[in-house]
């Protein structure tokens, strides 16, 4: 270590964020398990809000009552949309499991096993994934037969 | 004096908050998964839901389950802002922006929840 401080000139340029290219600079930078969990925390966090401003507008025919309500239900239930929300508790198990992994690294000395928690929540979150999966399309899947 | 201005809020008790709400968030959302989808008729009939709205205290969770989701969505959005250098008049506008639109959003959800009849 030492002699590697002393072959650095003091003109050598430290390597600062290049603002100009800053989405290969951040596409460059390498990534560790724990940027991973921090970059798909942040798309799926953005994408549940996202839905929750569409949840509160696909309830709003409650306000119609109820041939208003039951018929915009029948479009959700429909296969498409079913999957749809298939995908959408994949986003809700990432940010929910890695917000636990993310309140047990602040709170409960996690930052020593956080990556074996990474590696964990993946485990939990696809077998629940799978699971939630079999409850909503056995229905469906017994209904075609 | 002080070269920069620099607010005097460090932002921890937000970040304190972000984490209970979303401890509170992960245990609304199994409740509200295990209706919803543990049985597919349970949440998607209006029927279904109007039953479920004649226990003022269903309203209530469904009101406070709402008022977290908008406040950590909307908080975590603002700190997503909150990382890249901002001119004071474009965080203004940013917060100010997200906060109506998350009241609006909110008292939207509050009037279709409140819209429900009750069946006397």
């Amino acid at each position: 270590m030492e002699s590697e401080i002393k072959t650095q000139s003091p003109q050598q340029k430290i390597k600062t964020f290049d603002q100009k290219n800053w989405i290969s600079e951040n596409l460059n930078y390498k990534k560790d398990s724990g940027s991973w969990a921090w970059i798909f925390h942040r798309i799926s966090g953005i994408a549940l809000i996202g839905y929750l401003f569409l949840h509160i507008y696909s309830l709003s025919p409650l306000t119609k009552g109820e041939i208003a309500f039951n018929n915009k239900m029948a479009t959700f239930s429909s296969p498409v949309f079913m999957v749809i929300e298939w995908l959408l508790f994949a986003f809700v198990l990432f940010h929910a499991l890695n917000g636990i992994r993310i309140v047990i690294v602040d709170w409960a000395d996690g930052a020593r096993y956080h990556k074996q928690l990474y590696t964990l929540s993946w485990v939990v979150g696809i077998i629940l994934f799978i699971s939630m999966g079999v409850i909503m399309f056995s229905h469906e899947v017994k209904n075609l037969f | 004096m002080f070269k920069y201005r620099v607010s005097k809020n460090s932002g921890s008790g937000s970040w304190v908050v972000q984490r209970i709400t979303g401890l509170a968030l992960v245990v609304l959302m199994i409740g509200h998964y295990i209706l919803m989808h543990y049985q597919p008729e349970s949440g998607h009939t209006y029927q279904a839901v109007l039953a479920r709205m004649q226990f003022s205290w269903y309203r209530i969770i469904d009101l406070s389950f709402l008022t977290l989701g908008m406040y950590h969505g909307l908080n975590g959005i603002w700190n997503i802002f909150r990382d890249y250098k901002m001119s004071q008049w474009a965080k203004l506008s940013m917060l100010s922006g997200l906060i109506i639109f998350g009241l609006a959003f909110l008292a939207w959800g509050f009037t279709i929840i409140f819209s429900i009849p009750y069946l006397s």
